[in-house]
């Protein structure tokens, strides 16, 4: 009796954790077909090839008709689990015995691409082995699939549906960037590559050739240079919805190409376009006139870019790099920064201070071992004691030998939110007794001194980010290219050897993103990360202020329209709909 | 007067080299490059960076860029755009069409509605209406293009009358000819507005001006004493000399016609070559700039030649040799 207790509690726990999971994602949908969704954006595309493809008004058309569920593996927008998609299951990641590690992935039988070719493990084989990690087509994805002893995968087909990835270490990344990996038609590409002139292969001209084809919902067909591009249902798309319907829903997708900002807004609250980005100050405003417009406006979690401030420790002034090595002065800086003054002013409220160079919708991100540096002038004045520093008669700042403390701030010209954040910053650091000159210049200019010259001394400034910490391993890596607050001597001619300062903590984080890709249990990757934030927190190579909010509006009429932390309106473009 | 069309044809091609040789030296002393936009994307690594900068020629010094860039024009080919990695020509070709039809539609609007005014306003000197036409004029000039844009933007958008931006409707591939045409008809009123109202009133301005000053000349007296009707004075002698001073500012605006609506075609989403080149510049998409200086010097030689021929031929006094 105890025994079959014992196997029906075993029993329930194992259905507990095999919750029937959706086939893919929108297998669950309930829809109407039809209709056209607009969408707005800045610029049109400038390719429509990945390899070549390096900015968002591209990769959105190219994501249109080889993502949203046209890769191995599709992640959810909401959950952010990965979902089966053009795999409908896999193996792995896991060890080989030669200690290396594998995927193996099922490929769903059926599928086709837009022109009605099937897909077979061919195309998947072909498109790693011979377009992703081909070394005569050098890409930006080359860098990212690249393991830590600079390794690139092989692809094996096992049977037709069948195909086995390999790495000769294990890379913890493997797994995400495989099977999210754009998935290239064999008997279309091939003749490119074989020509080598594969970065001409699908320049935005083959739009109206008619040329484009891909796993995704919607094929693009029509392209009118800056003004828009017309996507149509790809016919042979693989889901189906919970009535057996075939998605997508939408018979067209548009990108309608508005250049101005005004404008945009114009169009959509004038129904020309279906969702819209609000900025900061348009908030409120279209928040109030949601009920008139029919319209919804809605907030979502912080955004992934960053924004900080950094001190150049390698600076021409051996004066100044004393300072700005000195980590209480940073902490007394940190103390300085009014968080929440920044984010009344210049978010309009809709902002969040932060504390952790992870994202705080990352699941690495662990707000509990990060240093909270709140407002306060009287700890930035014991910080600035703690470091050795006094004040003079006349309330100046001076080091220990006597040199009054003063710099040049900069950030790149035009950029409304990071000259607001500097002088709110260089308000603060008056009261301090430090004399802070802000000068912003021209970006190119301005990413030449960090880079090149390292001609700076403070700048405010932001980077992309993601939920993977790790896509940050060229800015926190001692050797990397974007560690340009303290740049090793072997990468920047200007650092002087002799004079080259490496803090235990820089080494610590550098081995943090050397070895967390080389494990693959998740809990001790957090663990991992945990320490790097607690690092920076307390050291603060960079200091960072405030994250937006993420703002959304669409039209009210729009349906299944799933906001997470992804981001974005229409991530499940293929199940989204619109109520007539 | 061929061989003095001809002869200035001949000397256009060392002002282009030298023209073109300035902006290219500008273009590569101002700092940084076409790949900066990369550098502070931690997605991007030095090695693909320098395989760019190797593909895209920016790692050869200077001099060796620009004339292997000349080389390739004298063969016909404008190079690549480094942004769109397609040829130069096909991008610019695209856009040629949208800026011709913008400007020109509001060129000649401008001229035929700042020529009428200018001459009704001379005659109607210090009436009511001098005074009104006077008024637009000045407010014609003085409000900035970028307002006046915004400002019929919002009117769009407001009443609905007129499509809020762009050149095409997102339907525009399926319409017949006649909506097609329609269609961008109605798109162009509000950009070709915004840029009319400003050159007209200048014109407008300047032929009253020259209009009064020769009105006042003695063979006008001399033509009026004789008897000769009115209509006759003004139109046959006065008008045609006022136009002398116009007939050259037209040549030369001309020249604006390709390029000069960077700010409307920006707020109004014009596809046009402006925003083309504007984009270019600022991310040093070197090859698509140069090409947009050889289109603009080709423009202002030529409408200068097309000012001087008209010239000579409502001018006796003007002999082209």
């Amino acid at each position: 009796m105890k025994k079959l207790a014992v196997m029906l509690l075993a029993l329930i726990v194992v259905f507990a954790f095999a919750a029937p999971k959706l086939p893919w994602i929108g297998a669950d949908a309930n829809g109407k077909a039809g209709g056209q969704f607009v969408v707005g954006t800045l610029s049109g595309p400038k390719t429509v090839n990945d390899i070549v493809a390096k900015e968002t008004s591209s990769t959105d058309v190219i994501d249109m008709f080889m993502g949203y569920g046209g890769t191995l593996i599709e992640r959810h927008g909401v959950d952010m689990e990965f979902y089966p998609a053009v795999a409908e299951s896999w193996e792995g990641p896991r060890l080989t015995a030669d200690g290396g590690m594998e995927v193996i992935w099922h490929l769903r039988k059926g599928i086709k691409f837009s022109d009605g070719q099937p897909l077979t493990a061919d195309d998947v084989v072909f498109t790693l082995n011979e377009i992703y990690t081909n070394p005569d087509i050098p890409s930006s994805m080359q860098d990212v699939l690249k393991s830590t002893n600079g390794y690139l995968p092989k692809a094996e087909k096992i049977d037709d549906y069948t195909v086995r990835m390999y790495y000769p270490e294990p890379f913890r990344l493997a797994f995400r960037y495989l099977g999210g990996m754009y998935i290239f038609p064999k008997h279309i590409a091939e003749k490119y590559v074989k020509e080598g002139n594969f970065e001409e292969f699908w320049t935005v001209d083959a739009i109206n050739n008619g040329e484009i084809v891909g796993l995704g919902p919607y094929i693009p067909v029509e392209y009118v240079p800056d003004q828009y591009v017309r996507f149509t249902k790809n016919p042979y798309y693989y889901k189906k919805d919970a009535n057996g319907n075939q998605l997508p829903y939408f018979d067209e997708v548009v990108f309608k190409i508005i250049s101005n900002q005004d404008a945009m807004r114009l169009a959509f609250e004038n129904k020309e376009i279906d969702v819209y980005a609000p900025r900061g100050t348009e908030y409120a405003e279209l928040k109030e006139k949601e009920k008139d417009l029919n319209i919804v406006v809605t907030t979502a979690g912080p955004a992934y870019g960053t924004a900080f401030i950094t001190f150049n420790w390698n600076t021409p002034d051996p004066v100044k790099r004393k300072w700005f090595r000195n980590d209480y002065f940073r902490k007394a800086v940190a103390y300085a920064i009014d968080k929440n003054s920044i984010i009344d002013t210049l978010y309009n409220g809709l902002g969040i201070p932060q504390w952790s160079p992870v994202s705080m919708n990352s699941p690495y991100y662990n707000e509990d071992v990060v240093v909270k540096y709140e407002f306060d002038l009287d700890m930035a004045r014991a910080m600035l004691e703690l470091g050795g520093f006094t004040w003079d008669e006349n309330g100046q700042l001076v080091d220990e030998d006597g040199n009054p403390v003063k710099f040049l701030l900069t950030t790149n010209a035009g950029n409304r939110v990071r000259e607001g954040i500097a002088n709110i910053i260089s308000d603060a650091l008056k009261q301090l007794g430090m004399e802070v000159t802000f000068s912003p210049i021209d970006f190119n200019t301005l990413v030449q001194k960090l880079l090149n010259t390292g001609d700076w001394e403070a700048v405010i400034i932001g980077l992309t980010g993601g939920d993977e910490p790790q896509s940050g391993a060229n800015v926190w890596k001692v050797e990397a290219g974007l560690h340009f607050w303290n740049y090793s001597p072997k990468v920047a001619e200007y650092v002087d050897a002799n004079d080259y300062y490496l803090p235990d903590w820089e080494l610590e984080i550098d081995s943090i993103f050397k070895e967390n890709v080389r494990i693959l249990d998740e809990n001790i990757v957090k663990d991992y990360f945990a320490r790097f934030q607690q690092l920076v927190s307390e050291h603060l190579p960079l200091i960072y202020t405030v994250n937006t909010l993420r703002l959304y509006a669409y039209d009210a009429s729009l349906r299944n329209v799933k906001i997470g932390p992804l981001g974005g309106t229409w991530w499940n473009v293929y199940e989204e709909w619109k109520e007539q | 007067m061929l061989r003095y069309i001809a002869r200035r044809l001949i000397i256009m091609i060392p002002e282009l080299f030298i023209i073109t040789f300035i902006v290219f030296t500008i273009m590569y002393a101002a700092p940084g490059d076409f790949l900066d936009q990369y550098r502070l994307d931690p997605s991007v690594s030095q090695e693909f960076l320098d395989h760019l900068s190797k593909q895209y020629g920016l790692d050869k010094p200077m001099i060796t860029q620009y004339f292997l860039w000349l080389k390739q024009v004298l063969k016909g080919d404008f190079g690549y755009s480094f942004y769109y990695r397609r040829p130069v020509t096909g991008l610019i070709g695209e856009r040629v069409l949208a800026t011709l039809i913008l400007s020109l539609y509001s060129f000649v609007i401008s001229w035929i509605v700042g020529i009428i005014l200018g001459v009704v306003s001379a005659l109607k000197k210090y009436t009511f209406w001098d005074k009104f036409l006077t008024v637009i004029a000045f407010s014609g000039i003085a409000v900035p293009g970028f307002f006046l844009a915004l400002l019929l933007l919002y009117f769009a958008a407001k009443t609905g009358w007129f499509p809020v931006a762009g050149m095409y409707d997102v339907n525009h591939g399926r319409m017949s000819v006649w909506q097609g045409f329609k269609d961008i008809f109605w798109h162009l009123q509000l950009p070709a507005f915004t840029l009319s109202f400003g050159a007209f009133a200048g014109l407008m301005r300047y032929m009253r001006g020259t209009l009064l000053d020769v009105l006042n000349e003695d063979y006008v007296e001399f033509a009026r004493a004789k008897g000769m009707p009115e209509r006759v004075v003004i139109y046959k002698h006065a008008v045609r000399n006022a136009i002398n001073p116009l007939v050259t500012m037209f040549g030369y605006s001309l020249s604006g016609l390709l390029g000069g609506a960077v700010i409307t075609e920006t707020i109004f989403s014009w596809p046009g070559l402006g925003r083309l080149v504007y984009q270019a510049f600022i991310q040093q998409d070197i090859y698509v700039v140069m090409a947009s200086i050889v289109i603009s010097v080709i423009m202002l030689i030529a409408g200068n030649l097309v000012g001087d021929i008209l010239l000579a031929a409502v001018d006796p006094r003007i002999r082209l040799e």
